[in-house]
C-alpha cells in the first residue's frame, strides 16, 4: 500500500513522550503508563489490529486493579454494561455511535476508547457544519497535483484515509452536526470498508484494526438527522446522565482535582460538600424537582450536563485559589454556577431566582449558599 | 430398590428438558414429585389434551375459599414435563409432599395464634394484608413461603440457596448463574449428582431449621419408605433442589441428622387437618413473572419457553421472532440488523465470558444494533416476547377460581346475566336488589373486568338513578383469574385491589376519583384507606388546583354517600381541610398563568363551586365568594379574573354597577386588546345572556369593539369566536335583533319591521301567481287551494 511519507501522522503505536509544556494530554499519553502496563498483564486474544484485548479495554475504561498490582484508574463512571456493549461492537468491526445530550461523557469515551484499542486518539474528524467530503475521504496538494498530475503523492490524506490504511480507529466528532450528503460518504466506508478514489483508478482497503467511533448530539441546535441506511450501520449505544447522586459526585470530583493538577492551581482539592451541592443544585435543576421528590421547580434551557458541573468546580476552584484564600467557598462557586444555569438571559434568570428563593434557601445548611446568591443574582 | 433423586428448580427449561432425559434414561417404576397429595385425583386431567399450559393447581379450604394457594405450571415447568412423561408412559406418578389440608390447618393454627400475640394491632390493616397475601407463592420451590422468619442470614440461605452457590462462583446475580450453570447447558449426563451435592454442602454450612420445611420433608421420606414397602424396584424422586439431599436413599434409611424413621413418625404425629378443594385453573405467563407478586416466578416466562423449545441457535432465533415482531408493527428491522444483533450479542457474551448470550445480552444487542438505541421497541419485545402472552385452558367443565364461582353466584341472585352484545339497564338505588347489582358493576369494574359502563346519570338529573350499558367478553374469564390473586370474593378482591391503587396514587385528585369509585361500589373497608390517604396526600400536596379538582368527587360522597348506604360524616373533615388550604393558595395559584394553566385555573374554580353547591353549606360559599372577590383586587390573569366576575355577579356579590365599573376598566384604552378579549372570553363563556340582559355591559362591549383598530380586531376574532361559540342559538338570535337596535336602532328598527310586515311592499301579484302552479306541484298541495289564495292575495 502506498504511503505518502509527508502526511502520515506522527502517531505510532507506542504513545509518544509529549512536550511538557501541552495544556492537555492526549489520553494515550496521559494513562501511557496505565496503558502499558495492561498490555504487559493482557493474556487474553486480541483482535487482529488491536493493541489490547477486548477485556483490557474494558478494564481500561472501568478501572480496575491488575494482577502486578498496576491501579488503573476508572475513566467511566457509570453502567458498566454500556462500555461492555461498546467494545462488543467495535471487536464485531461494527461502527459504534455514542449518543446523548451534550456533556454526558461521549467524546471522553471515544477518545479512550480509540486509545486502549488503537494506542492514539488523534486520528479525528470534527464534525461541523462545514465539514465537507475531502474532510472525510481525501483532499489534493493542488500544487503537486498542477506539477504532477495525479498521483498517490498529491492525495493529502484523511484521517479516515489514514485510519483506514494504518487500521487503527477513527473518531469522528458531533456527526450529526455534518451535513446529511456528507454524512452519507461513510455508508460505503462503513459497509464495504473500502475507499475509493476514482481519479487514480484506485480504492484504498481497509486494514484489520480500522473501525469508526462517532459521536452525536440528540438535543442541540443545528443538527441534522441521520439518514437510515448510515444509522442502520452504527451500533448505537445511548450514555445516560448519572443516574445518582453520589456516581456524579464521583465524577465532579475526581475530574476537577485531575484538571486543578492539570492547571497547577495552587487551591486545596475542593471539599467533598461543596461538590455534593452543585451537583445536588445541577441534579434538580435538570430533572425539574427536588431531590426528596417533594418540590417542583422548573428546568432552565441548557442541558445542565456532569461535563459543566466538572467546569463550574474547578472555575470556583481557580477562583478561590488566585482572589480567595485558597478554599472553596460558596460564593466561588455561585459565580460560575450562574453562569452554567443561565443561558437564556431571560427565562432562565427567572427559574434561577426561584430555585434560589424556594429551594435554596429553604434548606438551613445551605445559609452560605443563599448569602452568595443573592449578592451575585 | 434404588432411589434417584432428581433436584430441579421450578420453571427452569433446562432442568425440564434434563429431567425428560434422565426420566428416559432411568425408566423408574415409580415418579414422586414434589407436590401436594390432595391433588391426586386432578393428575388424571393432565393425559387431557384441554388442558393447557399455563395452568395451575388451586387448592383451598373447602369452607374458606379466601386462604387460597396457587401451584403454577408452564410447559416448561419440569413438574409438567415428569407429569406429561408419567402419563405418556402410563408409570404411576404421586405427589408426595406435606398435604396442603395439613398445611392451610397449620396456617390457620399460626395465625390465630398471632393474632392473640398482636392483639392491639390495627384490626383493618390485619385484614387487607391478609387479603394480599391470599395467593401465596407456590411452596415447593427453593424460594418458598416464609413466615415467622427469625435470623435474617438463615432466611436468606432458604429464600435463596441459589444465591450463595452463585456468589461462591463469583456471580452477582443468581438468575444468571443458574441460567448459565443448568438452563443453558447441552450436556445434562450427571447434571442431577452436581445439583444434589452442591445443595448438600450448602445444607451442610446453614442447616434447615424450619419446622415447617422439616414437616414437610418428613413426609417426604414417609411416603418415599411407603412406596418402598409397596414393592417399587425404581423410583424417580423429583423435588426442589434445596431438598434433595434429605430425601436421597442414606436419609431414606435414617442415615443423616435428624432423618430418622422415628423421629418422622413422632413429628408427623398429631397434625391438624382440613378439608381441601382442589382444581386446575388457567394462568398466564404474566403471572409467572416476579412483578404479579408470585414468590417463585421468573422473569421471563416467554424466554424459557423460547429455551425449552428451540434446541439449538436459540439466539438467532429470538432475534429474528424479534425482529418479526418490529415489522408486524412497521418499525424497520432488516436481516443485516439481525445479522449485527446476532453478532453483538455473542461478542458481549464472550467479553462476559458467558457460553451463550443469555436475554440480557439479547436484549442489549436488539437495542444497539436493531433498535438504534431507543428503548421504546425494546419494551414492545419485553411485553410480547420475553414476558409472552400465552394464556392456559382448561378441560370445560373443570371448576374455575372462587373468585368467578362468586361472581357466578352473585350473578344468579341478582338476575343479572352475563350476555355478549349490549343490554341497558335502569337501576334505581333506592331498590336494594338495584343497589347491590350497582355494587357488582362498580366492584367488577375497580377489578378491571368491565362488565357494565356507567353511562351519565340520565335524565332529571335523580341522584337514584343508574344507567348502565352491560356487555358481557369471553376474555373476562381469564381477567377473573387474572384478578382473583386479589381475593376470593367479589368484595374482597375489590377491597384489595382498591387499596393497592391508592398506595399507587400520587395526586391526591386520582384519590379522591377513585374513593369516588370505592363509594358506589360499597367498599366501606377501603373508604377508610381512602380518606387517609387523601389527608396523607392533602398535607404534602401544594398543588392548588389538584386540591381543587379533588372536592368535587369528594363533595358528592358526602352528599350523596347516603343514598347508598354510606357512612359520609367522615368524609366532612376532609372537604373542609381541603376547602382551607384550596383557599389560602387560591391568589398565589391564580398569578402568572399562561393561556392553557388559565384555562385549567378556570375550569377547577368552576368545580369548586360546583362542589360547594352540592355540599349545599352556606358558611363555605360565603367564604369562597370572598377569596374570589380578594381575587379581583388582585392582578391576576385577565380570564380569570372576567370568569371570577361572572361568577360573583351571578351570585350577587358583584352588583351591576360594580361589574360595569370593571368593564370599563377592563375594557379600557389602556388595556392591552389580548387582555381585553381574554377578559370578555373568561366573562361570557357558557352563556351569553349576561350580555342580553345588561345594557350598559352591551354598550361597553360594543364601544371596545368598536374602537379597535382592523389589525387588533383580526388578532382578538378568534378567541372572541371561541367565547361566543358555546352560546345557545336563541340567544345568539337575540343577540342579533339586539345589534340590528344598536346605535341610532329606532330607523333601523323601523326598516327592519316594514320589511316583516310587507303590507307596504308593492308585489307584482300577476307575476308571483305564476309560480304559484310549480310551488304547488312541488308542495304536493291540491291545485285548488293554490287558486284559492292567490285569488285571496289578488284581492289584497
Amino acid at each position: 500500500m502506498p504511503k505518502s511519507p509527508t502526511n502520515s501522522p506522527s502517531t505510532t503505536a507506542t504513545a509518544p513522550s509529549p512536550p511538557a509544556e501541552v495544556l492537555r494530554q492526549h489520553a494515550e499519553q496521559e494513562y501511557a503508563a496505565e496503558l502499558s502496563a495492561l498490555r504487559a498483564a493482557d493474556d487474553r486474544p486480541r483482535p487482529p489490529g488491536w493493541l489490547l484485548s477486548p477485556w483490557s479495554v474494558k478494564t481500561y475504561l472501568l478501572g480496575g486493579v491488575l494482577a502486578d498490582g498496576t491501579e488503573i484508574l476508572p475513566k467511566y463512571v457509570g453502567d458498566p454494561r454500556l462500555i461492555e456493549i461498546a467494545v462488543a461492537t467495535l471487536a464485531t468491526d461494527r461502527a459504534l455511535l455514542l449518543y446523548g445530550v451534550p456533556g454526558t461523557a461521549k467524546s471522553w469515551v471515544s477518545e479512550h476508547l480509540a486509545a486502549a484499542i488503537s494506542g492514539t486518539s488523534t486520528l479525528l474528524i470534527q464534525g461541523t457544519a462545514g465539514t465537507d467530503e475531502s474532510a472525510i475521504r481525501y483532499g489534493w496538494n493542488y500544487a503537486r497535483l498542477i506539477a504532477e498530475g495525479p498521483s498517490r503523492d498529491a492525495i493529502v490524506p484523511s484521517p479516515m484515509m489514514v485510519g483506514m490504511e494504518t487500521g487503527r480507529i477513527v473518531r469522528l466528532e458531533e456527526l450529526t452536526r455534518i451535513g446529511s450528503e456528507v454524512q452519507d460518504t461513510l455508508i460505503t466506508i462503513l459497509s464495504e470498508k473500502t475507499l475509493p478514489v476514482p481519479e487514480l483508478n484506485h480504492e484504498v482497503q481497509a486494514a484489520k484494526g480500522f473501525n469508526v467511533i462517532a459521536t452525536a448530539n440528540n438535543r442541540d441546535r443545528g443538527v441534522n438527522e441521520m439518514s437510515s441506511a448510515l444509522m442502520r450501520r452504527f451500533n448505537t449505544v445511548i450514555l445516560p446522565v448519572p443516574d445518582n447522586l453520589e456516581d456524579e459526585v464521583a465524577i465532579v470530583s475526581r475530574r476537577a482535582a485531575q484538571l486543578g493538577r492539570a492547571l497547577e492551581l495552587p487551591a486545596e482539592p475542593p471539599a467533598l460538600d461543596e461538590i455534593r451541592r452543585v451537583v445536588t443544585i445541577f441534579r434538580e435543576l435538570r430533572s425539574g424537582i427536588t431531590e426528596d421528590g417533594r418540590t417542583k421547580i422548573k428546568s432552565p434551557t441548557g442541558s445542565l450536563s456532569t461535563a459543566e458541573a466538572i467546569s463550574v468546580v474547578s472555575n470556583g476552584m481557580a477562583l478561590s485559589a488566585y482572589f480567595g484564600d485558597g478554599r472553596l467557598h460558596a460564593g466561588d462557586l455561585v459565580s460560575g454556577l450562574v453562569g452554567a444555569v443561565i443561558k437564556d438571559p431571560v427565562q432562565d434568570a427567572i427559574v434561577w431566582k426561584e430555585y434560589v428563593r424556594t429551594v435554596i434557601k429553604e434548606r438551613d445548611d445551605w445559609k452560605d449558599w443563599y448569602r452568595a446568591s443573592r449578592d451575585q443574582g | 430398590m434404588t432411589i434417584h433423586v432428581l433436584g430441579i428448580r421450578h420453571h427452569g427449561p433446562g432442568c425440564a428438558r434434563a429431567l425428560r432425559a434422565a426420566l428416559d434414561r432411568l425408566a423408574p417404576s415409580l415418579v414422586l414429585l414434589e407436590g401436594p397429595p390432595d391433588a391426586a385425583e386432578a393428575l388424571s386431567l393432565v393425559a387431557d389434551p384441554a388442558l393447557v399450559p399455563p395452568v395451575a393447581l388451586l387448592i383451598h379450604p373447602v369452607d374458606e375459599p379466601k386462604r387460597s394457594v396457587f401451584f403454577p405450571f408452564a410447559s416448561f415447568s419440569p413438574e409438567w414435563q415428569a407429569m406429561r412423561w408419567a402419563s405418556e408412559r402410563g408409570v404411576p406418578l404421586r405427589f408426595f409432599d406435606l398435604p396442603m389440608s395439613h398445611r392451610l390447618a397449620l396456617d390457620r393454627r399460626e395465625e390465630a395464634e398471632t393474632v392473640t400475640a398482636e392483639a392491639d394491632a390495627d384490626p383493618g390493616e390485619v385484614a387487607i394484608a391478609d387479603d394480599l397475601s391470599s395467593e401465596e407463592p407456590p411452596s415447593p420451590s427453593p424460594s418458598g413461603p416464609l413466615r415467622s422468619e427469625r435470623s435474617e442470614e438463615r432466611s436468606r440461605v432458604r429464600t435463596d440457596p441459589i444465591g450463595i452457590l452463585a456468589e461462591a462462583d463469583g456471580y452477582r446475580d443468581h438468575e444468571r448463574w443458574w441460567e448459565e450453570r443448568i438452563e443453558l447447558r447441552r450436556d445434562t449426563t450427571d447434571l442431577f449428582a452436581a445439583v444434589l451435592e452442591a445443595m448438600r454442602a450448602v445444607r451442610a454450612e446453614f442447616p434447615d431449621d424450619h419446622r415447617r420445611d422439616r414437616l414437610r420433608e418428613a413426609w417426604m421420606r414417609q411416603t418415599i419408605r411407603a412406596a418402598i414397602a409397596e414393592g417399587f424396584e425404581s423410583i424417580a424422586v423429583v423435588c426442589g433442589a434445596w431438598h434433595a439431599p434429605v430425601v436421597d436413599a442414606a436419609a431414606v434409611e435414617g442415615k443423616g441428622t435428624g432423618t430418622g424413621r422415628k423421629e418422622d413418625k413422632q413429628l408427623l404425629s398429631g397434625l391438624p387437618k382440613l378439608k381441601v378443594a382442589v382444581t386446575w385453573i388457567p394462568w398466564t405467563y404474566d403471572r409467572l413473572t416476579f412483578r404479579s407478586g408470585y414468590g417463585a416466578g421468573i422473569r421471563s416466562p416467554g424466554w424459557y419457553e423460547h429455551l425449552f423449545q428451540a434446541r439449538d441457535s436459540a439466539a438467532i432465533r429470538w432475534i429474528s421472532t424479534a425482529a418479526r415482531l418490529l415489522r408486524d408493527r412497521d418499525l424497520d428491522a432488516s436481516s443485516a440488523g439481525v445479522i449485527e444483533a446476532t453478532r453483538l450479542a455473542d461478542a458481549l457474551a464472550a467479553i462476559r465470558d458467558l457460553r451463550a448470550p443469555g436475554l440480557e445480552e439479547l436484549d442489549e444487542a436488539i437495542l444497539s444494533a436493531l433498535c438504534r438505541g431507543n428503548p421504546a421497541p425494546l419494551k414492545l419485545i419485553r411485553e410480547r416476547l420475553s414476558v409472552g402472552d400465552r394464556i392456559g385452558e382448561v378441560p370445560e367443565g373443570v371448576a374455575s377460581v372462587p373468585l368467578a364461582a362468586d361472581i357466578a353466584a352473585k350473578q344468579r341472585s341478582l338476575r343479572l346475566k352475563p350476555t355478549g352484545g349490549s343490554v341497558s339497564l335502569d337501576l334505581d338505588l333506592r331498590n336494594e336488589t338495584d343497589r347491590n347489582r350497582s355494587r357488582l358493576l362498580h366492584r367488577l369494574n375497580l377489578l378491571d373486568i368491565p362488565w357494565g359502563q356507567p353511562l351519565a346519570s340520565g335524565s332529571g338529573r335523580s341522584t337514584f338513578h343508574e344507567l348502565w350499558t352491560l356487555n358481557w367478553q369471553p376474555e373476562f374469564s381469564v381477567r377473573i383469574v387474572e384478578a382473583s390473586h386479589w381475593g376470593s370474593d367479589v368484595e374482597s378482591a375489590a377491597n384489595a385491589r382498591a387499596a393497592a391503587a391508592l398506595s399507587e396514587t400520587t395526586a391526591i385528585s386520582q384519590a379522591t376519583e377513585l374513593l369516588d369509585r370505592i363509594v358506589v361500589a360499597g367498599l366501606d373497608a377501603a373508604v377508610e384507606a381512602a380518606l387517609e390517604r387523601i389527608r396523607n396526600l392533602a398535607a404534602v400536596g401544594a398543588d392548588v388546583l389538584h386540591l381543587m379538582l379533588a372536592l368535587p368527587p369528594l363533595a358528592r360522597v358526602a352528599r350523596y354517600g347516603d343514598v347508598r348506604g354510606t357512612n359520609a360524616a367522615q368524609v366532612e373533615p376532609i372537604v373542609d381541610s381541603l376547602f382551607g388550604r384550596i383557599v389560602v393558595g387560591l391568589a398565589s395559584a391564580c398569578a402568572a398563568l399562561d393561556e392553557t394553566a388559565s384555562a385549567r385555573m378556570s375550569s377547577g374554580i368552576e368545580q369548586v363551586g360546583a362542589a360547594l353547591e352540592t355540599l349545599d353549606r352556606g358558611d363555605l360559599q360565603s367564604e369562597w365568594n370572598d377569596a374570589l372577590a380578594s381575587l379581583l383586587e388582585r392582578a391576576i390573569d385577565p380570564g380569570l379574573a372576567g370568569r371570577c366576575c361572572r361568577i360573583l355577579f351571578e351570585r350577587r356579590r358583584l352588583d351591576a354597577d360594580e361589574l360595569h365599573r370593571r368593564a370599563r376598566l377592563a375594557l379600557g384604552r389602556a388595556t392591552p386588546p389580548a387582555d381585553a378579549a381574554a377578559w370578555v372570553t373568561g366573562l361570557l363563556r357558557g352563556s351569553g345572556l349576561l350580555l342580553l340582559h345588561q345594557d350598559v355591559l352591551w354598550e361597553v362591549f360594543d364601544r371596545w369593539l368598536c374602537e379597535l383598530d382592523d389589525e387588533t380586531f383580526v388578532q382578538v376574532l378568534p378567541g372572541l369566536r371561541r367565547a361566543f361559540a358555546d352560546f345557545s342559538p336563541p340567544e345568539r338570535r337575540r343577540m342579533g335583533e339586539k345589534t340590528s337596535r344598536l346605535g341610532n336602532s329606532d330607523t333601523n328598527l323601523r326598516r327592519l319591521s316594514e320589511m316583516v310586515t310587507s303590507s307596504t311592499i308593492a308585489v307584482d301579484t300577476d307575476r308571483a301567481a305564476r309560480i304559484l302552479p310549480t310551488l304547488a306541484m312541488l308542495l304536493g298541495v291540491d291545485q285548488g287551494v293554490v287558486d284559492a289564495m292567490s285569488s285571496k292575495a289578488g284581492e289584497r
